[in-house]
């Protein structure tokens, strides 16, 4: 990816958990994306959404896990190859899971884990 | 969008009203005037016709209008220019602003519960003015004027030829090249005469001739006369007449928005926070490469593009400007004034007159010509035209399709077409067809993209929108409201965007985060409109969506929005607090961002102190405090060391809260408060608190003394990354003195920080916290009055320091107060203090519910005078010898202005240290004389006294070991018992190391009271703790065991002999050389010792390291006399000396130090409890038997230790005691180290109470009797002459006991083995063999015993067994004792 973007997992309570490359206008973007991701996310069989969103050169691109986190990447050039990376994210994330002193939602995931 | 108060229904007809002009004369304008209107206004009220309104169509249809309205307006030359348009938009929608006290919705939406008002009247305002002050275009007909009326007065000289001349001017104006504007329908214009009467001042008669004369020449159908102004203005007070004005004309809006942007706004010129957080990135993806410039088209309706426009029109700049005028003249003028009920019945009859008679049939008349030209035109798209048509023949707005028809037939342009179309097809009743959506999104798109006409786009949207959320497709409204957004207008684009943002939440689901979001850009899109008041607004409403959730950058750009706009609203309070959230709470921006933003906070709060410079102090937020980390000490700082000087450590704030230690202070100060009030704690004592902390009871009002400062130690934290710079410092305070008199003096002093002379307030000017740093700051309060002192916070100047200094760059940028900005940005304001105090937890009450129990550390009561000490130690050393006795002085100052008394100290550890007994008068009072000199008071001797002892007594009350008293609490012997103010006394104080090794922590504490007796304080205390560091130095092991020989003895059985192993453990070969034992002294109630059996020459008793060396002594009882004259706490020294000097052991400090090791001793629990009562005669006899075999021996051995130090050599002395109690045991200097108990299988049944106490050993019974045997040596005896030898043999028994006892003595040889039998065969006792004896205490009985031998030989004469039992027992401890001694005789052959 040559351009910029920006990644957040947010947790069921709305809240950021982990974030990535932060530009303050992401912040928006991906949060108000979050509506049309819970809508797509019974709509779809597939964890990862796809663009699910779009405000203006910014693509939305979004992967919802089974415990309903979801993970919002932020690109401004239209790519789903790309994106397919979001699996790898996906096992990282599941890994740090499943570490016992992860404390649901609660704390930001260090980014060394990734 | 939001809910609104027109239905759709209604909007859209409203929205395409048949415009009618009029045009009026100077008189008729005069006639209105006088009640304040125009005549247009005039008629505005009553323009909504109340019956329904009958039309045909050319097809001869029926169409029945309801409500339909017409507007009438004044002829103005000049198109609206498209500034002064968007300046009344702007006027429009800041005058509207959500009502107060509005009860907003509730909308729960997933985990969200968000109040949003439903509606939105700034947006309807907009709308409706919107739409109304669009200007009349070429390509279509709405606004364009259907009819125009022809007003005149009555009272004009030639009306008719006044109305003639009206006409002529409306035909100029239609039809002369020089005006463009306004537009008009069709060229042959109704005209409708209207005479206006004056009916208070005009000649009715006059007027109603004019009018016969007008329908003649009109017809009835063309004029009419219009009635008005039936009241005089005088009567106006009487009647009152509603307004209906108000409401149609420009409200009376507070225009507050308008003061608020004339004044500088120095926050928005700081660019650099904005450029930061700037949301502009967003907007430039909405404009869709629009140009502001549409002059290129056709369709344009700028008409700035004729130049003339803006010079010469004076009449449009007088419209505005009148509008200004009737908006400010508002204030308190009633419109019309002149009109009665009748008169405003007369002008709903005149537009209904006008509208059946006039204006319907000309548009009949008008639709016909219309339809006749269509049909019979064969043109271009006629089925386009036909289907248009078709629809719009259907339709039920008449005045529409005139519009459209006229459109369509008549010009090139398209484009309105689909957009009326789509409005029509909605009008239609009970419409089966869906909505056309995409009609209108093909109207938007060409007026936007291809005619570049924003203005027809936005009515194409702003009537899409709300019809299709009439169909609740909300998010189709959305999209489209969105699409529309754009940098050319940010009024529109905000409206626009709040409306899409509603849209969001009005949806099934509500998509409560694309609402929030929208709400953003709306609020940003409002601020860059200049509408502050709309952008504050939704910047909250968002903010309810982001709040908590940790998008905590999101956060602070909303509060920081938020503070700004509250800022320049001059809601001073809002921006503080929006501002502090930002602050406060954890934040995750950059430094430099949070010193921004900390710059800014502090701009605003000095604006807010500025606006109010004597209201109370802001309470401000940074840094934090962590109020119950305060701390409180009461008292004067810690001196430092002088010297040889070393003041008592005291309390201080340095310390450390340390639970274990605190709990020993306080039983320390129990200890001595009880023994000063004989043995009782008295019920109000409570332990002195001198730091009081959030472990310390702070139930109880802390007591503070009159003069003696009050430090408060605050704990500060930042949660900044910038440094917080806080200056002139200090704490708020309030104080109710109180009256030396004694009667309270209830007048409490409210802050009298500027009053000196009550409570002296220390400020400390300059504090700076670090970014991120916790720092505690420590101020003093000096109390001048006594009374009760409330300390309330800290006051001080919250700034940061220079920019510059930390945070490059920041001073660069444009905008940015550099320099003087962060010097002078500093804010007055206070911080409370207010601590908490432990929840309660006593009563059910307390554990059900959460109470807090008070916490008054900060509410200290300033009581009189009272004495103060101060302590130094003088030599005070820091490491010692086990054992070693080291000379110091303590010096004790008072250093108030009360005489202090009743000094004691008192310490867990007394036998480390003592001020003397009685007899320490006789030392050196003074350190400096005292130096190279022993700590012992000695006394030369000559050399011949070796071995013998020294005898000496001293009772152990001398030296504060009496009975009951407590050892711990020791009175220092002051001269006079009172020490005086100013004064100081220097007191020896000796000490010895303990005899551990190791780091010793002994505290002190002393003890005084006032000679004036205080009610509140009683005493006072001062503490100490002394660290001393042992190394090893001498350990001592001694026995005690009997002596056989009984012939020193005068008739008494009390001889021992006492084994003394001194072993010098000290491993440290470079300091100390040798230890050299000087003397050995015995202390005793009963016992002493008598010399010394010392068979080596090795008088100095010298003992390298590792060495170890054995003295053996012999004691004796001490004289009956002597006991029995004593009383039972006198002892008895006996010094024996091995050098040339005595120590005297019965004196200072020696028997201090002995008798402090042996309370100690005493103090720890005894080996044996016997707690049996069954058997209490067994128990006493058992403490009889282990009677004894008790002794009452104490040895001291006093050393030398020669050391060298700094290649210096010192002697060091000292003492070590070893407490002999029991016969044949061991006992030790050092205490034994107590093997840690293995672990123990948990016993789960109840241990039988067995008889394992209630029976002696074998050892003690054997120690109840001594026996002897007293027999020749050696025998000869002529064995030829007679074969058997008898040979006289005395066995002495001796009773150690202080019992009768039983004593049987069997001289029968055992016969249990036959080997034994072997040896002992060879003699036999003759004579009595079984005796049954009882002795007396201490009794001796001598029996004489005859043994028998037949052979020469050694014989072991030891085999009498005795048995021993106490004479009052019967059955019991018939256990034997065998002396196991042999007793060899030598029997020879003659």
């Amino acid at each position: 990816m040559s351009g910029s973007f920006y990644f957040v997992i947010v947790g069921y309570r709305d809240n950021p958990v982990f974030e990535m490359k932060v530009l303050p206008a992401g912040k928006f973007i991906a949060h108000a994306a979050l509506d049309l991701t819970d809508e797509n996310m019974w709509l779809l069989n597939n964890m990862f959404l796809k663009t699910v969103d779009k405000f203006n050169e910014w693509f939305v691109s979004a992967h919802v896990t089974t415990g309903h986190m979801r993970f919002i990447m932020l690109h401004d050039i239209r790519q789903e190859d790309g994106i397919k990376n979001f699996t790898d994210v996906y096992d990282l994330y599941m890994k740090t899971v499943h570490n016992i002193w992860w404390v649901l939602h609660q704390f930001y995931v260090q980014v060394s884990n990734f | 969008m939001a809910q609104c108060v027109q239905s759709v229904q209604e909007l859209i007809p409203d929205s395409f009203v048949p415009c009618v002009a009029a045009l009026c004369s100077d008189e008729a304008e005069r006639l209105t005037r006088l009640n304040h209107l125009s005549f247009a206004e005039l008629l505005k009220p009553f323009s909504r016709l109340t019956s329904e309104v009958h039309m045909r169509d050319p097809n001869n249809q029926l169409h029945v209008i309801k409500n339909l309205k017409i507007a009438v307006s004044n002829i103005v030359t000049q198109p609206p220019q498209p500034g002064a348009i968007r300046k009344l938009l702007n006027d429009v929608v800041s005058g509207s602003q959500p009502a107060e006290g509005l009860v907003a919705n509730v909308i729960t939406a997933g985990d969200y519960d968000l109040n949003i008002s439903a509606t939105t009247p700034w947006f309807e305002s907009y709308r409706e003015t919107f739409l109304q002050s669009m200007p009349a275009s070429d390509h279509e007909f709405l606004n364009h004027y259907l009819a125009c009326m022809l007003v005149a007065s009555s009272s004009e000289a030639e009306p008719v030829e006044q109305f003639s001349k009206l006409s002529q001017e409306q035909h100029r104006i239609q039809h002369n090249s020089d005006y463009s504007y306004p537009k008009w329908f069709i060229p042959n214009t109704l005209k409708y005469y209207v005479l206006l009467h004056d009916v208070s001042a005009g000649d009715e008669q006059r007027a109603e001739s004019i009018y016969e004369e007008m329908k003649q020449k009109y017809g009835t159908q063309g004029c009419y006369l219009l009635k008005i102004n039936s009241r005089t203005s005088n009567r106006a007070s009487d009647e009152q007449i509603p307004d209906p004005w108000s409401q149609y004309l420009q409200k009376n809006s507070i225009q507050n928005q308008e003061s608020y942007e004339d004044g500088p706004c120095p926050i928005t010129s700081n660019k650099n926070c904005d450029n930061l957080l700037s949301l502009d990135g967003l907007d430039n993806e909405v404009k869709d490469g629009l140009p502001n410039n549409f002059r290129a088209h056709p369709l344009q309706l700028d008409q700035s593009s004729d130049p003339s426009n803006s010079i010469d029109g004076p009449d449009h700049v007088r419209s505005v400007s009148s509008l200004h005028e009737t908006k400010k003249g508002n204030t308190g003028i009633i419109h019309g004034a002149c009109l009665t009920l009748t008169d405003h019945d007369r002008i709903r009859q005149f537009i209904q007159e006008f509208t059946f008679r006039g204006l319907l049939p000309h548009i009949e008349k008008t639709i016909r010509q219309l339809n006749d030209q269509l049909i019979s035109r064969k043109g271009l798209s006629r089925s386009l035209f036909s289907a248009t048509k078709k629809w719009f023949s259907g339709s039920k707005v008449p005045e529409k399709s005139i519009n459209e028809l006229k459109n369509t037939s008549g010009t090139t342009h398209l484009t309105t077409m689909p957009e009326m179309a789509a409005v029509s097809a909605f009008l239609q009743p009970g419409a089966p067809r869906p909505y056309p959506a995409h009609y209108m999104d093909t109207a938007i798109q060409t007026y936007r993209d291809i005619c570049k006409n924003m203005v027809l786009a936005e009515r194409c949207v702003l009537l899409s929108a709300e019809l299709l959320k009439s169909q609740s497709k909300y998010s189709e409204a959305a999209a489209l409201l969105i699409r529309l957004t754009s940098e050319d207008s940010d009024l529109r684009s905000a409206l626009l965007l709040e409306q899409a943002a509603h849209c969001f939440i009005n949806m099934k689901s509500p998509m409560v985060r694309k609402y929030a979001f929208h709400m953003i850009l709306a609020g940003h899109r409002f601020s860059k409109a200049g509408q502050k008041k709309h952008a504050l607004r939704c910047y909250c409403q968002a903010m309810q969506v982001y709040k908590g959730k940790g998008w905590s950058l999101a956060e602070d750009h909303i509060n920081f929005t938020i503070g700004r706009q509250s800022y320049t609203l001059r809601q001073l309070d809002n921006a503080v607090s929006a501002f502090r959230h930002i602050l406060i709470n954890e934040s995750k921006q950059s430094a430099v961002q949070q010193g921004a933003f900390l710059r800014e906070y502090l701009y605003v709060y000095k604006n807010v102190s500025q606006l109010s410079p004597d209201g109370p102090l802001p309470q401000l937020p940074l840094p934090y405090i962590n109020s119950s980390a305060t701390r409180v000490f009461f008292g004067h700082d810690r001196r430092p060391a002088d010297g040889e000087k070393q003041a008592a450590t005291h309390v201080s704030l340095d310390q450390e809260y340390d639970s274990e230690s605190s709990q020993q202070w306080r039983e320390l100060e129990e200890q001595v408060v009880s023994v000063v009030n004989k043995g009782v704690i008295p019920s109000s004592f409570h332990p002195t608190q001198y730091c009081l902390n959030s472990y310390s009871d702070n139930s109880r009002f802390p007591l503070a003394v009159v003069e003696e400062p009050i430090t408060v130690e605050v704990a500060f934290r930042n949660p900044l990354k910038v440094p917080l710079l806080l200056t002139d410092l200090s704490l708020l305070w309030k104080f109710q003195p109180k009256d030396f008199s004694g009667k309270d003096d209830e007048e409490v002093k409210q802050l009298v920080t500027s009053e000196p002379e009550m409570i002296g307030t220390e400020v400390i000017s300059e504090f700076l916290v670090n970014g991120e740093e916790s720092k505690v700051a420590r101020l003093k309060l000096f109390p001048h009055h006594i009374g009760e002192l409330h300390i309330l916070g800290v006051v001080y100047n919250l700034g940061t320091i220079q920019a510059s200094v930390t945070v490059d760059g920041i001073g660069a940028l444009p905008g940015c107060h550099t320099g003087k900005y962060s010097l002078s940005m500093s804010v007055r304001g206070k911080q409370d203090l207010e601590i908490q105090g432990p929840r309660l937890n006593n009563t059910k009450e307390e554990k059900t519910s959460v109470k807090y129990g008070p916490d008054r550390r900060l509410d200290p009561i300033i009581t009189e005078e009272m004495p103060l000490l101060e302590v130094f130690f003088i030599h005070f050393p820091t490491g010692l010898l086990c054992g070693e006795i080291r000379k110091a002085y303590v010096e004790f100052v008072n250093v108030s202005k009360c005489p202090l008394t009743g000094l004691k100290v008192v310490s867990k550890r007394p036998e480390f240290f003592t001020f003397g007994g009685n007899t320490a008068v006789l030392t050196p009072l003074s350190p400096s004389a005292s130096e190279n000199c022993s700590a012992y008071k000695t006394v030369v001797t000559d050399a011949t006294s070796v071995c013998t002892a020294l005898i000496s007594s001293a009772s152990s009350v001398d030296f504060g070991i009496g009975t009951g008293s407590q050892p711990e609490v020791i009175p220092v012997p002051l001269p006079d018992t009172i020490l005086l103010p100013g004064a100081s006394v220097q007191l020896p104080m000796w000490l010895r190391g303990p005899d551990e090794e190791g780091v010793h922590e002994i505290n002190f504490l002393f003890y005084y009271e006032s000679v004036k007796k205080q009610p509140k304080i009683r005493h006072r205390i001062l503490r100490h703790t002394a660290i001393i560091c042992t190394s090893r130095s001498l350990n001592v092991r001694a026995t005690v065991c009997r002596s056989n020989s009984l012939e020193n003895e005068k008739g008494r059985g009390g001889n021992m002999l006492v084994f003394v192993d001194v072993e010098n453990t000290n491993t440290s070969e470079a300091g100390v050389k040798e230890f050299h034992v000087v003397q050995v002294s015995s202390s005793s109630k009963h016992w002493k010792l008598q010399k010394s059996i010392n068979l080596s020459e090795n008088k100095d008793a010298k003992l390298a390291s590792r060495e170890k060396g054995k003295f053996c002594f012999k004691a004796v009882r001490c004289e009956e006399k002597e006991a029995a004259t004593q009383s039972s706490e006198k002892y008895t020294f006996a010094d024996i000396i091995f050098g040339n000097e005595q120590i005297i052991s019965s004196a200072s400090p020696c028997a201090d130090f002995f008798y402090r090791s042996l309370s100690s001793e005493l103090k720890k629990p005894q080996a044996h409890l016997p707690v049996h009562t069954e058997k209490q005669s067994t128990e006493d006899a058992v403490k009889l038997i282990q009677k004894c075999g008790e002794v009452d021996l104490n040895i001291v051995i006093l050393w030398k230790a020669y050391v060298v130090e700094d290649s210096k050599q010192l002697i060091l002395e000292g003492q070590h005691h070893v407490i002999l109690r029991t016969i044949g045991k061991e006992a030790f200097s050092y205490p034994q180290k107590q093997e840690p108990p293995e672990m123990e299988l948990l016993k789960f049944f109840r241990p039988e109470n067995t008889t394992i106490s209630s029976r002696p050993s074998v050892e003690q019974l054997s120690s109840l009797i001594k026996t002897s045997l007293h027999y020749p040596e050696s025998f000869n005896h002529p064995f030829h002459q007679k074969s058997l030898c008898l040979v006289p043999v005395t066995l002495l028994l001796s009773n150690c006991s202080k019992a009768d006892v039983d004593v049987i003595v069997d001289l029968r040889h055992k016969t249990t083995s036959s080997e034994a039998l072997e040896i002992h065969g060879s003699f036999t006792w003759l004579g009595q063999t079984q005796y049954k004896l009882q002795l007396k205490s201490q009794e001796i009985h001598s029996l004489q015993l005859k043994a028998c031998f037949v052979h020469t030989g050694v014989y072991n004469l030891g085999t009498p067994r005795v048995f021993a039992k106490l004479s009052d027992q019967v059955t019991v401890f018939e256990t034997s004792q065998q002396n196991s001694m042999p007793a060899l005789i030598i029997i020879n052959n003659m």
